[in-house]
């Protein structure tokens, strides 16, 4: 409701803390925007690529869900339609309690917020925890996310630093990479024990019948790779139609979102373990929520579907920064939640949050799918007017402007009258102090001009022509704008990649087959020595490395996850290992991104579960982009794999006060070797 | 080149001297000025009040005013200039009498400095002003209609070489959310005011006078000595001081 929003809007002003919090929020993402913005060749061309694909998915909608099921179900999933978040949370409660489920994991997500999955799971007592940091920071706490990307945004380190004392029983530290280190333990524990995981879905593609999701911390990967059975819930809208598409989008929400070129993860699931895959769920199943948004389709507000949950309208918002994300009281907060909320939610409720805007058009401006965001706004604030009543005062000030607008003569009487009053109030340099009514609320913080006795309309006197005047001249044209970013020079694509690859704080070798085994030897000099978890798909292509070593007294371990007889003992085991080695299916140089597979000869794990991963790509494996990788595999490659993860650079976060922490779920460390076989 | 002038109802009212220098500039560039005395209201406060019945009413006003010529139609003012291109389509977009002439209108209007820099090079009027000014980019002129170096052009061409470029940040004015949101549209006026501060000018010259009374309201409660103008006023030589 209206007088609850400002009223915690005013506390939020007042809260200092949390000011600075959101003012670094503000400066940092939006710098880190621009300048991930500015590294791609056409941002322009591109940002009108992506709202020409989700335009077009929302327009076919229904039968993009139909083929997108299909698929999906051709591959092994299990796809369960909802309605309402009651029908959503029914199924994933059905689902819980066939597989007699305890425990479950959770990776961020925000349709599962707004369906208050937690709440339903935790009734039917169903442990379920929350893997993404920050998330599980406002867990603990009991809060709701103050923001859809950065969801522990409000709090200080020393607030998480408490938290942790009493939940985790750790020692007080503000030291956020030691405050980092004690959720992994304590996460990673829940990990290897859960019986359930379950995922937001940032792109489904209809296409090929497989889900994207992307994090940062590997808590994504976990969830969908270890536990035997994976639920994926996903808003119905957020399908692209092929993979070409999906590398479109890919290329704009993490720069948008975080001012990355890529999260460190994208995983492409597309179907359950097979029978001979190393590892994964054995269960996949897919929760296509509508909840509102069939509505959402067919009103006006249709455009706001185009969302790909980006958060950088949220960072751009001048409103936003100053009360954060709590006084929205909406799952959505910030420009395009103040449009979804009231379309998909309840306009009652949330149709006033339209009119917390100054219609500054920043949120349309760093949008990267071009959402008009200001005429949307203007739009709910439309069918809110018609069909929640107002009060009086405003409606009759409003008939009443109209009716004198309609007639000059009323407007100029109207314009003499304001400035009759103007002369009752007491001003000392002409300005007034204090306006009546309502509009005092001006005059709270300002002066206000006097109206005029001479309005304009009475001083116009069709001037002189100047004789000598010019004929018009041409028009100088639009004003040339500044480019905004330059595309990268075209050097060597291995030195490009090794670029990429360094600024997200991986390392990049290159060697010869032949001295494979020497060169992991080397890269481990300053890292744990220990048992090395090796995809049987490395052993097969470079036995010469495993003898070398072997030799060197190194134990190589199979992640035969899933063919011992006990899983979570067998994942234990695999778990002590300090470095996995994987094969890169390919390299790509515009964002220093390793892509590896999943299927019987590579596991999920060897790639997750150590602390440094070292992939191995060979040296004609090399692409500029990933449409280009794409083009050159086809989306035929997919059907080899249970799942394909783009992983650009290790593990990071920076969930607490924005500090960047590497290593936090998945590996610490990346290295990848280009190998001249 | 015959002109049809669109005064805003905030320059009407509270700032004719605004208006007159506008004239003076138009007149200056080689522009015959005419001005329709039947002109009202845009009837942006309604439309973005969500009262869009109204904000109909009135647009339908503006459009029987100018229906009796073609000649573009310049606004001093990018928040106008912005609802008659962008809102009257948006308003009229499911109704097929309506909308054809609304669009007609809102190819032919257009804000005063990127009218002047389409159609005529600029030649100062007057000696510069001393003082160090700060231009402030309205949102409706920057994001809305895409404005974002003509009024700085025809700065620089007067003489103005070295005006501070305050950031694309919203005052904090927004109509009615200035009243109906006070507090915030307080906090966001405050950031603006605190970046004047610290960009140490003496006078701040914008398009639209909607977000320079906001900003020249505050600085005045607060005591400062520091005046908005409008661009035309600056380009006529008129002392800065809205009023």
């Amino acid at each position: 409701m209206r007088s609850e929003f400002l009223h915690r809007a005013q506390h939020a002003i007042q809260d200092e803390d949390l000011q600075r919090a959101l003012d670094q929020n503000a400066e940092r993402r939006g710098l880190g925007r621009d300048r991930a913005f500015a590294s791609l060749p056409d941002m322009h061309g591109l940002r009108a690529s992506a709202h020409a694909i989700r335009i077009d998915v929302i327009e076919r909608l229904p039968e993009m869900l139909a083929r997108f099921t299909q698929k999906l179900e051709r591959n092994g999933w299990h796809v369960h339609h909802a309605a309402t978040a009651l029908e959503a949370c029914e199924h994933i409660l059905r689902i819980a309690s066939d597989h007699q489920a305890e425990r479950v994991v959770k990776s961020k997500s925000m349709v599962t917020e707004e369906i208050a999955l937690n709440r339903a799971l935790e009734e039917a007592g169903i442990e379920a925890l929350e893997t993404d940091l920050g998330e599980y920071i406002v867990q603990l706490r009991n809060e709701p996310p103050g923001h859809i990307i950065t969801p522990a945004i409000h709090l200080l380190r020393e607030e998480v630093a408490e938290t942790f004392v009493e939940h985790l029983g750790i020692d007080f530290t503000t030291d956020v990479s030691a405050l980092n280190q004690a959720a992994r333990r304590t996460l990673r524990q829940a990990f290897l024990g859960a019986d359930i995981g379950i995922s937001g879905v940032n792109f489904g593609v209809a296409d090929t019948g497989m889900i994207c999701v992307v994090t940062n911390e590997g808590n994504g990967r976990m969830v969908t790779a270890l536990p035997e059975v994976h639920i994926a819930v996903m808003g119905i809208e957020r399908l692209v139609p092929s993979l070409t598409d999906l590398a479109v989008m890919l290329q704009l929400l993490p720069r948008a979102a975080t001012g990355q070129v890529l999260t460190s993860y994208a995983s492409w699931i597309r179907s359950p373990r097979r029978r001979n895959d190393l590892d994964g769920p054995a269960i996949r199943h897919l929760i296509l929520v509508d909840n509102g948004r069939n509505a959402l389709r067919h009103s006006r507000l249709q455009e706001a579907l185009l969302c790909i949950r980006c958060g950088a309208c949220l960072n751009a918002c001048p409103v936003y920064r100053e009360i954060g994300g709590h006084a929205y009281e909406s799952v959505y907060p910030g420009p395009i939640g103040s449009v979804v909320s009231p379309g998909m939610l309840g306009l009652e409720r949330y149709g006033h949050l339209a009119r917390a805007s100054t219609l500054c058009g920043a949120c349309r401006e760093v949008c990267p799918v071009d959402i008009d965001l200001p005429t949307l706004l203007l739009r709910t604030r439309d069918v809110y007017i018609q069909q929640v009543k107002q009060p009086m005062l405003f409606r009759f000030g409003m008939r009443a402007f109209h009716w004198i607008s309609r007639s000059p003569a009323r407007y100029l009487l109207a314009l003499k009258t304001a400035s009759l009053l103007t002369k009752l109030s007491p001003a000392a340099d002409g300005w007034i102090k204090m306006l009546p009514g309502p509009l005092r609320a001006w005059t709270e913080y300002r002066d206000f001009p006097p109206f005029q006795r001479r309005p304009f309309r009475e001083r116009f006197r069709r001037p002189v022509h100047r004789r000598d005047a010019k004929a018009p001249e041409p028009a100088a044209g639009p004003v040339p704008s500044t480019p905004l970013s330059m595309a990268a020079p075209r050097t060597g694509l291995m030195d490009r990649f090794g670029g990429s690859l360094a600024g997200v704080d991986g390392q990049f070798r290159t060697c010869r087959e032949a001295d494979l085994g020497v060169e992991i030897i080397q890269l481990l000099k300053d890292w744990a020595m220990g048992p090395m978890l090796i995809d049987p798909m490395v052993s097969a292509r470079y036995p010469r490395m495993v003898d070398v070593l072997r030799a060197a007294d190194i134990e190589i371990l199979n992640p035969f996850v899933y063919l011992g007889a006990d899983r979570s003992k067998a994942l234990a085991g695999l778990d002590g290992a300090p470095v996995g080695v994987t094969l890169g299916l390919g390299a790509l140089a515009d964002s220093g991104t390793v892509i590896v597979g999943q299927d019987h000869e590579n596991a999920a794990v060897s790639s997750l579960l150590p602390g440094m991963h070292i992939a191995l790509v060979p040296s004609d494996k090399f692409y500029d982009s990933l449409a280009n990788w794409i083009q050159a595999c086809g989306e035929e490659v997919l059907a080899k794999y249970q799942s394909l993860t783009l992983i650009t650079g290790p593990s990071r976060t920076a969930d607490i006060e924005m500090t960047l922490t590497i290593g936090v779920h998945g590996p610490e460390r990346l290295a990848v070797i280009a190998v001249k076989e | 080149m015959d002109i049809q002038l669109f005064i805003p109802c905030l320059i009407d009212s509270l700032f004719p001297e605004t208006g007159e220098a506008v004239v003076e500039v138009l007149t200056h560039a080689g522009c015959k000025v005419h001005f329709q005395h039947g002109q009202t209201c845009c009837g942006q406060p309604a439309y973005n009040a969500g009262y869009w019945a109204d904000a109909r009413g009135m647009a339908l006003h503006t459009l029987e005013v100018f229906a009796g010529s073609s000649d573009p139609i310049v606004i001093p003012s990018g928040s106008c200039t912005h609802m008659i291109r962008h809102g009257y389509p948006e308003l009229f977009r499911d109704d097929p009498t309506v909308f054809p002439q609304a669009r007609a209108l809102a190819q032919r209007t257009f804000e005063l400095s990127e009218f002047l820099l389409a159609h005529y090079s600029w030649t100062p009027m007057t000696g510069r002003d001393a003082r160090r000014y700060a231009y402030h980019p309205s949102c409706h002129l920057l994001r809305g209609i895409g404005v974002t170096q003509e009024p700085l052009r025809l700065l620089e061409t007067s003489g103005y070489e070295n005006v501070v470029r305050l950031s694309p940040e919203c005052c904090g004015f927004g109509g009615i959310f200035a009243v109906d949101h006070a507090v915030i549209s307080n906090e966001m006026l405050q950031r603006r005011l605190d970046e004047i501060a610290s960009a140490g000018v003496e006078a701040i010259v914008g398009c639209d006078v909607s977000c320079l009374m906001n900003i020249e309201g505050a600085l005045r409660r607060g005591g400062s000595k520091i005046r908005c103008a409008h661009l035309a006023a600056l380009l006529t030589g008129r002392e800065a001081g809205l009023r």
